[in-house]
């Protein structure tokens, strides 16, 4: 999960990490207490706030202050609204550098990164040096006046699970002092179990995460059987998607979309998930007004019983209110999909769904074109 | 030959007395796999479908030394206790089943593993399978005999479900696997495609190789250029996804925690043209690899 430079920022202090003196305001009426020269910062998730306007220096008068706040509550910022200021002390910067720790693929290890700060400081030629895990990371390869803080940052990658610990820019100013500008953490959503600090949901997309996006993410809460939800995003479509495992469900995307199909969620089910939590997803997903289909697609599954997921499909899709009269198609393989594929066919025929059934057999991402073509009435001739 | 599990794969199952530790000792041992003991703290002297059960990892190798392989299939927060205990214990193959194993763990893990010089594969390994000879994991469910075929296709995918799909792809097409590995869609992976390619380049009875991955992570990149570096003599076919998430905020999390794009690095672009620079044919939809292989 990625967080806000403000909330980055209490973890900073957690572990005694400098930041300039600052205050959250989130309305334009809220009493401001930092006095000018001071800087105003959008809490967004989108980088380069600096270009798009979201951050603004303030020099003059303590009155000019309100009326730029105001201005910043009433912009998006790379398309997302503006729900939070932080308000922010000017430091008077002598260096710019730029600090962070990270996973990297190709050591397989954690990494630190550093070297000159502000803007595209990756592309500035920082330096990747990895760090021992083992050993843990004791100030090596930083200046001396930054080691501390360079130690300081290690202790919160690790200490809060963080996949990314960043300050950039990471600045001395002329009285000898470090302070962290800005901050970006992203958080490891598997260390959740262990971190003691919780951050509620928020999501990518620049707008409040989606009545159904909390609901599909609460399925999983507290039952570990499966997962099913935990990935759930509503997009701008009108095909309903209940996809089958964590690969499978975004190589059916990628088919989908290449044919024009215009998907109305992305989310995935995987490792044998109950019939319960089948059901309460497929409420979730059919609740969407508008659709024009629903595919259910999957690989050959390992050990997700078939006929457990899909009678939990069954029996949302009967309380589904207005009855869903649009084509549903079908693609899965793996444990008892024999038993499925039969009791399915009774239940379209008995109770007037419109189900369009494939098996392992037909590859999968052939299903993708049936279901474009059923769902956007391209009879082909 | 086949990689990795062969005839003397002897298994030692971690988290055994759980429900899908259980389930997958008896589909082992259905497939004529050899699952020696399994170990659960606090439950030694039980057994679980005739196999002894242990408190430590040290206890079961002290009664049955010949293990050789463990497959680790605990809950994600008692997995480093659990790698580390393995790990110590220096079992040369040690297999991960466990999802949502915190980062740090699994890279703290991986640098005890090299310190032993030992292999971890996974987290988030639906496991291996040399089809004929035996399996480790879910990998194959129950019944891996409709799906997999014995044969010269080695296959190696960050996914559980479209390893089995390919296979299920080759089969179709009459062509059996040697080997099949889920190496599992974490950001770190304890075993990479690269590591296991070094592998089948090294099996007589492998000939080509399947490469299913997807966007994120540098392994496909690291592949491409081990393909070039070595000079890798078997043919190579891949099928990369995750085009789709291109469309999405940067960021985005989808299926596999590896599975995610931070601007340029990871994205499809980079996979597929290094791949392709490499001598790697690249499948458009997965029913396409059977002729590539050709």
């Amino acid at each position: 999960m990625l967080l806000y430079e403000f909330e980055g920022k209490e973890l900073f202090k957690k572990c005694s990490i400098s930041v300039p003196t600052n205050q959250l305001v989130s309305s334009s009426v809220d009493q401001i207490t930092i006095k000018t020269p001071l800087v105003l910062k959008a809490q967004v998730l989108s980088g380069k706030r600096a270009q798009s306007g979201g951050i603004v220096m303030v020099k003059g008068k303590a009155e000019s202050v309100k009326g730029e706040v105001e201005k910043l509550f009433g912009k998006e910022v790379n398309g997302e609204k503006v729900e939070r200021v932080l308000v922010e002390e000017a430091v008077e910067i002598e260096k710019e550098y730029y600090l962070s720790f990270s996973y990297s693929t190709e050591t397989r290890g954690p990494v630190m990164t550093f070297g000159e700060g502000g803007t595209g400081a990756e592309e500035k030629g920082a330096k990747i040096y990895p760090v021992d895990i083992l050993a843990g990371y004791s100030g090596e390869n930083v200046p001396e006046e930054l080691k501390d803080i360079a130690k300081k940052l290690w202790e919160v990658f690790t200490k809060y699970d963080c996949e990314l610990a960043e300050i950039n820019p990471l600045v001395t100013t002329k009285d000898g002092k470090v302070y962290t500008l800005d901050a970006k953490v992203i958080l490891d959503d598997d260390g959740d179990f262990r971190r003691e600090v919780k951050f509620p949901e928020r999501n990518l997309f620049g707008r409040a995460s989606t009545e159904r996006e909390i609901e599909a993410r609460k399925i999983d809460e507290g039952d570990h059987r499966g997962t099913a939800g935990s990935v759930y995003w509503d997009l701008n479509g009108d095909i309903a998607v209940l996809a089958a495992g964590g690969g499978g469900s975004v190589v059916n995307m990628d088919a989908l979309i290449a044919l024009g199909g215009k998907p109305a969620n992305y989310t995935e089910h995987s490792g044998n998930p109950p019939r319960e939590k089948l059901k309460k997803l497929t409420k979730i997903l059919l609740s969407k007004p508008g659709l024009k289909g629903l595919w259910i697609v999957g690989g050959t599954a390992n050990f997700t019983d078939i006929y457990e997921t899909l009678m939990g499909f069954v029996e949302a899709l009967r309380e589904i209110k207005p009855k869903p009269t649009y084509p549903i198609v079908i693609r899965r393989g793996g444990p008892r999909d024999k038993e499925a594929f039969e009791a399915l066919k009774e239940i379209g025929e008995e109770e007037g769904f419109d189900f369009h059934i494939f098996g392992r057999e037909t590859p999968m991402t052939s299903t993708a074109k049936t279901m474009v073509d059923l769902a956007y009435g391209n009879t082909g001739n | 030959m086949a990689i990795l599990v062969t005839d003397k794969t002897k298994v030692l199952i971690q988290g055994i007395t759980g429900k899908e530790g259980s389930k997958v000792a008896l589909q082992m041992q259905n497939y004529s796999t050899k699952v020696l003991a399994g170990v659960t703290p606090g439950k030694g002297g039980q057994e679980v479908h005739g196999i002894p059960v242990y408190n430590s990892v040290a206890q079961a190798l002290e009664n049955h030394p010949g293990i050789n392989t463990s497959l680790i299939s605990v809950p994600n927060f008692a997995t480093l206790t659990a790698m580390k205990e393995a790990i110590e214990a220096k079992i040369p193959l040690i297999n991960i089943f466990t999802e949502h194993v915190p980062i740090q763990d699994t890279a703290l893990a991986i640098a005890m593993a090299r310190q032993n010089g030992v292999r971890i594969v996974g987290p988030s390994s639906m496991g291996i399978i040399s089809p004929g000879v035996g399996k480790v994991g879910q990998i194959g469910g129950e019944d891996p005999r409709g799906v997999f075929r014995k044969g010269s296709v080695g296959v190696i995918s960050k996914s559980g479900g479209m390893a089995s799909e390919v296979s299920w792809i080759l089969t179709q097409a009459g062509m059996g696997q040697s080997t099949v590995i889920g190496i599992g869609g974490d950001i770190l992976e304890g075993t990479t495609f690269a590591d296991l390619l070094l592998e089948f380049e090294k099996d007589p009875q492998t000939e080509s190789v399947v490469i299913f991955g997807e966007i994120g992570g540098t392994y496909e990149e690291d592949a491409a250029e081990f393909i070039k570096k070595t000079k890798f003599k078997k043919k190579v076919v891949a099928f990369i996804s995750g085009l789709f998430a291109e469309t999405l905020p940067s960021g985005t999390k989808l299926g596999h925690a590896g599975a995610i794009v931070y601007g340029e690095k990871g994205s499809y672009k980079s996979k597929i043209s290094s791949l392709k620079s490499a001598g790697v044919k690249i499948a458009k939809t997965p029913d396409e690899i059977p002729n590539l292989l050709k």
